[in-house]
């Protein structure tokens, strides 16, 4: 379970992520959505170690993990598919992948091996273009690549940062299902970041809605998909 | 004849000598994304270290051993005590500045050079000192006839190919390589990814100063070592790397022959004043026709 308590980010005197709390259970899918600017993108950086908070906690299994290295925060099991399907171009899809694994290779050599198979598994296009450089793959490739990185971690929570973007229905569709997959099958928690709110929320159990850097909604998803007040207010639609 | 292959028997281990150093920046500035001034300072220090040693009656490979320790030492405390710290003072306005923020551990590079030349002028009083090389410096002799070259020159030429292909396969294979590279290439994804991108970065300085400190023990039975006496080759191992692309590792191996080859060319056959003119209208030409050097990937390329 993850638990966001009272939780401030600023950066550059401008205040991005003010009080917030929610809580994430263990196995579901959340998704926290907002316009652009809402501080989405600024939260799942303060999860993963990239940003220190101003104030409050971030607690992931009872531990409190604010203000730790990216890199441990990786340890502790949180991995995260960042903003804008980063992957590393100059490096091939197999590297990119073996990346997330390093610092496993040690204590665990055999699975690394096979997370990484899986990954081939579940995104078979990656496997055929495994020694390409990432550079050259499609945007939709790319989000698979950053997925399958972070999955080679063997993570219990899952960040996704926008996956959607600047991807085609069709993709976004794949994307979507294989994350839903692996939430229900092997109780992956996910925490989703998401503009398009629909798609996010037709797959996702809870739903926190962000507005200037504040929770202005925290219910199931089903019930905020239905609140049509709340998304012509915030959402514009 | 007999001239033209001693330019070029001269110009190869020359060429060698350049062609590590070039090796040497380009490790740190692949790790680390600076040119590191520092570093013949370094290779200096640890050529120091060596010839006392080897002075008070050590074994020459003992000396060896021990002026690589020091020189990667060196590189892990440049990083340790100077680097990380001025990454971390962003706050003040110059620090912070975008443009000052590449330029200031280049400038703090600098610096330490000053002052491991004036640490090393105290120590060993600033006196020239040389040691003898670890094999023959008399002209080989095939059939009766001396050639061009002495074993250590092929020693010498031997050490840089074996430097190459090692830090090459190093990075290319190995996963300390690969995460090395990764985080060189974007250390927030590498952060992300559980790579200890600090650690790394100083892993970087630590071969880099390892790969210096060979320079300078090569270059040391030809020219005797003065806290000072390393600068021309510093300049010329840069000028190689930039003409074989910054972050190619063969690139600046090729480079720092090629003007081990210029040089010894050009003092043979022309006047030795004119050596600098040709190493700047190279490297003009370079910038010019191809600015990411010879080998060096193209900036801006990402899709």
């Amino acid at each position: 379970m993850l638990q966001i308590n009272n939780l401030s980010v600023s950066y550059d005197s401008v205040q991005a992520v003010n009080q917030i709390s929610f809580t994430a259970q263990k196995g579901r899918i959340t998704t926290v959505i907002g316009a652009n600017g809402a501080g989405k993108t600024t939260l799942l950086r303060t999860i993963s170690g990239l940003i220190a908070p101003k104030s409050g906690t971030i607690s992931w299994s009872g531990r409190e993990i604010q203000g730790m290295r990216p890199e441990n925060i990786v340890r502790a099991g949180i991995a995260q598919a960042p903003e804008g399907h980063s992957v590393i171009a100059e490096l091939t899809v197999e590297e990119n992948i073996r990346m997330g694994a390093l610092f496993r290779l040690r204590t665990n050599r055999a699975d690394v091996r096979a997370a990484i198979s899986e990954s081939y598994e579940l995104f078979p296009r990656l496997e055929e273009r495994k020694s390409q450089k990432a550079g050259t793959l499609s945007g939709g490739e790319r989000q698979m690549l950053a997925i399958s990185r972070a999955l080679v971690s063997r993570p219990e929570l899952l960040l996704l940062d926008e996956p959607s973007l600047g991807l085609a229905p069709l993709i976004v569709e794949q994307i979507i299902d294989t994350v839903s997959i692996l939430c229900r099958e092997k109780g992956l928690t996910v925490l989703l970041v998401e503009q398009n709110a629909n798609t996010a929320l037709a797959i996702a159990d809870h739903g926190v809605l962000l507005a200037l850097g504040k929770v202005v909604a925290d219910m199931p998803a089903a019930q905020l998909r239905a609140d049509e007040s709340l998304r012509a207010a915030y959402l514009g639609y | 004849m007999q001239t033209f292959l001693n330019a070029l028997f001269t110009g190869g281990s020359r060429g060698a000598i350049y062609a590590l150093v070039a090796l040497g920046l380009v490790l740190v500035w692949r790790g680390a994304g600076l040119i590191n001034f520092a570093q013949m300072g370094q290779a200096m220090f640890s050529a120091y270290v060596a010839s006392t040693l080897i002075a008070q009656g050590y074994n020459y490979w003992i000396a060896f051993f021990v002026a690589l320790i020091v020189g990667a030492a060196l590189g892990a405390a440049i990083d340790i005590l100077v680097i990380r710290p001025l990454k971390k003072k962003s706050g003040t306005a110059i620090l912070g500045s975008p443009s000052m923020r590449d330029a200031i551990p280049v400038i703090a590079s600098l610096g330490i050079l000053g002052i491991l030349q004036s640490v090393a002028g105290m120590i060993w009083a600033g006196s020239e000192r040389g040691f003898p090389a670890p094999v023959s410096t008399v002209a080989l002799k095939v059939g009766g006839n001396t050639m061009p070259f002495t074993y250590f020159d092929l020693f010498t030429i031997g050490i840089v190919i074996l430097i190459l292909i090692a830090t090459s396969l190093f990075l290319a294979r190995t996963s300390v390589g690969l995460a090395m590279r990764a985080s060189a290439l974007n250390s927030e994804v590498a952060r992300l990814s559980g790579i200890r991108t600090r650690s790394i970065r100083t892993l970087g300085w630590v071969i880099s100063g390892a790969v210096a400190s060979v320079a300078g023990l090569l270059v040391t039975p030809a020219t005797n070592i003065s806290p000072n006496s390393l600068d021309l080759i510093l300049i010329i191992g840069f000028t190689a790397c930039v003409i074989g692309g910054l972050d190619s590792l063969l690139g600046s191996v090729i480079g720092g022959f090629l003007l081990g080859f210029v040089i010894a060319f050009i003092s043979v056959y022309d006047i030795p004043e004119d050596i600098f003119i040709a190493i700047f209208l190279i490297l003009m030409g370079i910038m010019f026709f191809r600015p990411q050097g010879l080998f060096g990937s193209e900036v801006g390329r990402r899709v």
